[in-house]
């Protein structure tokens, strides 16, 4: 196996995720690529339907069928400094993986709770099934997970059922139990899209500070732009089941080499822009159109129907390759120089 | 004496007087275990021709607020002044033909169109009640709604679940122009869509708005949307009002912690604001049993003892401009 560079903890090369739907065929993700390094935050952002949980439950390893992974390779250092292709690791191997090493949060905090048992117990539960612990370790060490997470009166707390807190605070339960092993790398799909803005601050500045107290790696995914310019170190831009552009994250807000990347910074409402010197209304600049059907993808550059700098070689097949526009700065785009 | 003109001013002379003055209402609904006090002495005026933003965090009570409005459910108490009627004074038979003036536009494009009527019936629901358009004029309106939103005329013989959200988004505000209402509350209608597809949608509303000096009450819980759109903002929490005035100057000179709070945390797509942000501890209490005083006094970072004592009166801090918060001024100082 190919060796990681030192400080990379999760490397995605070439990943294809298919769905086989009767006749039609779902390329959900299509060749995917990235990679993670140690105590950095990347976001996988794009709209809905690109490829973004996909790609996150691909590399949980709990797609389900007709969702299979085709082809491609998922690297991933284990703690003791060994690497698996995850995209191929046996189920029984991947359980030690799931859930102690590689963490995962969803968007719905029930997806992961389970109402019939109170919180302390599931956080025990997780910590007796993979560490050699006794149970009244483990329900003190579940009860400092609560406190870490700033839930109020955590003694009290761990005999609560999920349906008794609040969905902000669900969400931190939910962030506890997947932290309660100390993972390596933590995936949040949407951890804070059905939260309300002050919810999602705290929850934002909790991942923040928990990474830099346990040092782990985040793969964060969401389709919110202004989110991403707050936790994420580096981004990767999908579209259509592939990386449309990736750059770390005051080079990506700053210069767009992706015309994609560039109309969703624009469309954005931003009164500084979108309003005139005398406070009227301007219009907003729209991306026209809509995202294409991966189960029937055009030929050439699968955004050329919706972009303002289309030319004749963008509806070709083969579509244009992800290369460097610039240093540390990838774009599938023919035309990335112009921009 | 010297008139000044202020830009502001321009844009306001322009827009007409009060259309609809909403006066202390309130909707209980009932619980197990009492009452929930959804909407609790609520007041605001729109003016003819503006678009108010309604915001406020997940159960403020925006919905309660717009459904009243229409008596889609039935208000408890206080008044609702639509061109000089007021509406919650209405027989149901003549809130009825009132319906035709003021019409509603749903937060989510997959569940609010019935999904086995055709676009076209959809659409002309509200023409075929009113009985506005029959045979060939019913066809030629239906068309020319669709264009006007626009979707394709051929597509009035289709399902709702042939169409994109926006397509869908698109479909529920030709409904509710079908009548040609003066007065649109439009609840979240751009929340469930991607960024792309809302920023289609927000110019579509304001295309409308102008062309038909249309009235809206604007649903929201997306700042920067408001923001942009909106004439005038109410912010709402725990079922009450904590400030409301022209968006331009709340945006500018925000004066209660909360709407504070709201605009520090809304994040902002540029990784090099440093702003200092107001990050509030807590969650909403429940509004079964609110807080007293100050409903948001529990996590405000300037809550004084006084605070827990009285409901604060809404003071008003410039022009048009009220906020319910005792320490306002010196806050402000
Ligand atoms: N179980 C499935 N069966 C068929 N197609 C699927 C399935 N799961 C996902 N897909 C398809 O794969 C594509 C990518 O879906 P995915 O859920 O990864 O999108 P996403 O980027 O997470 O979007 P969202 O922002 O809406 O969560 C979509 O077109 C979706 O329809
Ligand atoms: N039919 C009902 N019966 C009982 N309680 C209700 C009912 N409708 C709303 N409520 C309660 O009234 C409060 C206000 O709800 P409302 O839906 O108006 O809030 P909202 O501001 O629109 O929230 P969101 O942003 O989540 O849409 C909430 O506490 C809600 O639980
Ligand atoms: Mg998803
Ligand atoms: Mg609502």
């Amino acid at each position: 196996m190919t060796e990681l560079a030192a400080d990379v903890v999760l490397q995605v090369e070439d990943l294809r995720t298919h769905f086989e739907l009767g006749r039609r065929v779902a390329k959900s993700v299509d060749g995917v690529s990235f990679s993670v390094r140690r105590g950095e935050t990347v976001a996988v952002v794009g709209e809905s339907g690109s490829g973004k949980s996909v790609t996150s439950l691909s590399i949980m390893r709990l797609l389900a069928p007709p969702g299979r992974i085709i082809g491609g390779r998922i690297l991933y250092r284990r703690r003791d400094g060994s690497m698996v292709d995850i995209a191929e690791l046996p189920e029984k191997a991947m359980r030690a993986v799931r859930g102690r090493e590689i963490a995962m949060i969803f968007q719905e905090p029930m997806t992961s709770l389970n109402p019939l048992f109170t919180v302390g117990d599931q956080i025990s539960e997780m910590i007796l099934l993979h560490e050699p612990v006794g149970r009244a370790a483990a329900r003190a060490r579940a009860k400092r997970m609560l406190e870490l997470v700033e839930i109020p009166a955590a003694e009290r707390r761990l005999d609560d059922y999920p349906h008794q807190m609040s969905g902000g605070m669900r969400q931190r339960v939910m962030i506890a139990l997947a932290l309660a092993c100390t993972p390596s790398l933590l995936i949040a799909d949407e951890p804070t899209t059905a939260l309300d803005v002050t919810i999602q601050a705290q929850i934002l500045d909790l991942l923040r500070r928990l990474q830099a107290q346990i040092g782990m790696s985040i793969l964060f995914v969401t389709h919110n732009l202004g989110v991403v310019a707050e936790i994420a170190h580096e981004v990767v831009v999908m579209y259509a089941g592939r990386v449309v552009e990736q750059a770390p994250v005051t080079r990506l807000f700053e210069r767009q080499k992706h015309p994609y990347t560039r109309g969703l910074l624009a469309c954005i409402p931003d009164a500084s822009r979108d309003r005139g010197a005398a406070g009227e209304r301007l219009r907003l600049n729209p991306i026209p159109g809509n995202v294409p059907n991966v189960t029937a993808l055009p030929a050439g550059c699968s955004f050329a129907a919706r972009c303002p700098y289309v030319v004749d070689v963008c509806t070709k097949d083969p579509g244009p390759p992800l290369v460097a526009a610039e240093v540390a700065h990838l774009s599938r785009c023919w035309r990335h120089e112009a921009l | 004496m010297t008139v000044v003109t202020h830009p502001e001013s321009d844009v306001r002379a322009r827009q007409g007087g009060t259309l609809l003055s909403v006066e202390h209402l309130c909707k209980q609904f009932p619980a197990k275990s009492g009452l929930v006090k959804a909407v609790d002495d609520v007041s605001f005026t729109i003016r003819r021709g503006t678009i108010v933003g309604l915001v406020g965090e997940s159960g403020s009570g925006k919905t309660t607020v717009g459904r009243c409005l229409l008596r889609l459910i039935e208000p408890s108490g206080g008044r609702a002044v639509f061109d000089g009627v007021d509406l919650f004074a209405l027989s149901e038979r003549q809130m009825r033909t009132c319906r035709r003036r003021l019409q509603i536009v749903f937060q989510d494009p997959y569940s609010s169109l019935n999904p086995r009527l055709r676009v076209e019936d959809i659409i002309s629901e509200a023409l075929d009640t009113h009985g506005l358009a029959r045979g060939a004029a019913r066809r030629e309106r239906i068309a020319e709604l669709l264009t006007r939103v626009g979707l394709n005329p051929e597509h009035a013989r289709r399902y709702p679940h042939e169409f994109s959200g926006g397509q869908r988004q698109r479909i529920g505000i030709a409904r509710a122009l079908a009548v040609e209402p003066e007065f649109i509350v439009a609840d979240e209608p751009v929340s469930a869509l991607d960024v792309s597809v809302q920023a289609q949608i927000l110019n579509l509303i304001q295309d409308l708005q102008q062309a038909h000096g249309l009235t809206m009450l604007f649903i929201a819980h997306d700042l920067s949307v408001v923001e942009c759109l909106c004439d005038e903002v109410v912010v709402m929490y725990l079922g009450r009002v904590m400030e409301r005035g022209p968006s331009r100057r709340v945006y500018a000179n925000p004066r209660h912690p909360y709407t504070r709070a709201l605009l520090s945390t809304s994040p902002v797509p540029d990784p090099r604001a440093r702003r200092e942000r107001v990050v509030l501890r807590g969650d909403i209490p429940s509004p079964l049993d609110p807080p007293s005083g100050c409903v948001f006094r529990t996590r405000c970072p300037h809550a004084i003892g006084a605070c827990a004592q009285v409901v604060p009166p809404a003071e008003a801090v410039g022009p048009d401009h009220v906020v319910a918060c005792i320490r306002q001024a010196e806050l402000a100082a």
